[in-house]
């Protein structure tokens, strides 16, 4: 277990214990805070911002069964070139697609900044013994993945055996090194406000860089609760440690206006510093088509049509 | 008793909606007056958004099905006609009138939901070519249109203004100004007759304020302009509507296979023949 001293961001059990021990969260009061939070306004140059912010946060994300190379290939073009007609606009931070798809996405991005990330530990479900999660995700490393998405054990969780479910994570993170580690908690199954925190503080201690709300296969995905939760969460982490985690936020954003929201959140909770790529993502398909609409939008004062953006 | 008056609301995406705004304008009838939602720039984009919507329903549905859809709406239609020959009445209209509009505007309905499974086969057309090949000239509805109705209190030229794009599978965006009270009324039958939310939305306001807001929208593909308008008006939609190619038709006819010519276009497929 030498290795896990050495990497300053995971937390031991017994701490970890006391951390999410006696948990509360107030939920009249999350609730009025986040409503409150969502009906900032954002307009004209500060939305233009936030909007190529939200561009360049995004994981652009396709994870279907009918995924093909010549598919990777087409994502991954408008990854890096989002918007042809306006180089303006930034790439997207990454690409997120199965292991058996990171070689050709790496190979499509090897000129660009963007990062191919992978979702590994069989996801969506995670029901599968250590080992195969732990091949399962060297594979996808040994592939070119620069990051790793991986999901809880939801099985252990609400068996209420979280020390299994925080030594996978620790194990998988022994596996990933350097790589970015990312942990899906699928807040949409977790069911409480509580439990959401429970999650997010037992993923950080077991040495996520980043916790990520959903895994997108379930139709209640990310909430702005949820996201609320986890960068109070994040918060805490840093007062105990230090160490300062992501947030990505996935599931069911589709527009812009709700995407601005999640980055209100951030920017009050966590401040200005998390508004970017290195600790704030959305893993979205549809969300970038609408942003560019926005964005363009805002130059030619002219409603768009996806129709003229480029597929993937 | 006092009457209980109706308050009337836009019909979009299959909805009863008021104006985002909360805004409304009077209409003055001969013989009453009536408050209708005031439409603002973001009703119209959430329009646009449910007519996007609605356009790939109403596609959905085989011909056939869509005039059966058509005619139900005449027999809903039917079924009220004392209420629009009332509302005809107030707008001015002799009883004899406004039963002879109501009349028309039943047949209106019948003769496009006729057309909404033939006209594909009287448009389309087999080429001849030099060659093994079939060529194939195939007849498509360009999307979601935005119609101007004409201001006549007549309820058979405002359905001759959503029809024609309506029948060959457009998701119409029905706007009107005077005439708005009986559009809106018209709004209760559309929703009984199954046609898919968002195929066919009415709205009440002012074309003047919205008027660089849908010319300039792409995901508006046409415009149809029913009624008079200035020239002045006419030179801003165009040239905003060239910005993203939208057809602009002004005053187009309403009856007639060329009243369909507006909302369609020509795709041409060649096809090897084999031997």
């Amino acid at each position: 277990m030498s290795s896990i001293k050495e990497s300053k961001n995971i937390l031991k059990w017994s701490d970890t214990v006391e951390l999410v021990d006696n948990l509360r969260v107030d939920e009249v009061g999350l609730k009025e805070r986040v409503a409150s939070l969502a009906s900032r306004s954002i307009k004209k140059d500060s939305k233009l911002q936030a909007l190529n912010y939200i561009i360049s946060m995004c994981d652009l994300t396709t994870l279907e069964g009918e995924d093909t190379e010549g598919k990777i290939g087409q994502m991954t073009a408008k990854a890096i070139r989002p918007d042809p007609s306006n180089d303006e606009v930034p790439s997207v931070a990454a690409v997120c697609v199965y292991p058996a798809l990171v070689s050709k996405a790496k190979e499509m991005t090897r000129n660009s900044n963007v990062k191919v990330a992978s979702v590994s530990s069989y996801f969506p479900s995670g029901q599968a013994p250590l080992e195969s999660k732990i091949l399962d995700t060297q594979f996808a490393i040994d592939q070119g993945a620069d990051e790793i998405d991986i999901v809880i054990n939801r099985k252990a969780f609400f068996e209420g055996d979280y020390r299994k479910m925080y030594d996978e994570i620790v194990a998988l993170k022994e596996v990933c090194k350097s790589v970015h580690l990312k942990t899906i908690l699928e807040v949409g199954e977790l069911r409480t406000y509580e439990n959401i925190k429970k999650a997010s503080l037992i993923s950080l201690a077991a040495g996520s860089d980043f916790i990520k709300t959903s895994t997108g296969k379930i139709s209640n995905g990310s909430s702005r609760e949820a996201c609320y939760l986890m960068a109070k969460a994040v918060w805490d982490y840093k007062t105990v440690t230090g160490f300062k985690a992501g947030i990505k936020v996935a599931g069911g954003i589709r527009d812009s206006k709700d995407a601005i929201r999640y980055l209100v959140i951030v920017n009050e909770e966590l401040g200005s510093e998390w508004l970017n790529p290195d600790y704030f993502r959305f893993g979205a398909s549809s969300l970038v088509d609408d942003v560019l609409k926005q964005i363009k939008k805002l130059k030619t004062n002219a409603y768009q049509s996806s129709y003229y953006f480029p597929r993937g | 008793m006092n009457e209980i008056k109706k308050t009337y609301k836009n019909y979009v995406g299959g909805k009863y909606v008021r104006s985002e705004s909360g805004k409304t304008f009077r209409i003055d009838l001969k013989n009453d007056f009536y408050e209708v939602p005031l439409t603002s720039r973001k009703d119209i984009r959430d329009a646009v958004v449910a007519a996007k919507k609605g356009y790939s329903n109403w596609q959905k549905l085989s011909p056939y099905n869509k005039t059966q859809v058509l005619y139900r709406l005449s027999e809903m239609l039917e079924g009220n006609f004392e209420t629009y020959q009332q509302l005809l009445q107030d707008a001015g209209l002799t009883k004899a009138k406004a039963s002879e509009d109501i009349h028309k505007a039943v047949d209106t309905i019948i003769w496009y939901a006729g057309m909404a499974d033939k006209w594909e086969q009287m448009t389309g057309n087999l080429n001849p070519v030099a060659g093994d090949f079939f060529n194939i000239s195939h007849q498509e509805s360009l999307g979601v249109v935005f119609t101007l109705n004409s201001n006549n209190q007549s309820l058979n030229s405002l359905l001759l203004n959503m029809l024609p794009a309506l029948t060959v599978g457009c998701a119409v965006i029905s706007f009107n100004e005077e005439n708005s009270v009986i559009a809106l009324k018209l709004a209760e039958d559309i929703n009984n007759s199954d046609l898919p939310g968002g195929a066919l939305n009415i709205m009440s306001g002012k074309f003047e304020l919205l008027i660089e807001d849908v010319s300039n929208h792409v995901e508006i593909t046409a415009m149809a302009i029913y009624k008079e308008i200035n020239n002045h008006d006419k030179k801003i939609i165009k040239e905003n509507a060239s910005k993203s190619l939208k057809r602009i038709f002004i005053n187009p006819p309403t009856m007639g296979l060329e009243a369909l010519f507006p909302f369609i276009e020509t795709k041409t497929v060649w096809h090897p023949k084999g031997r």
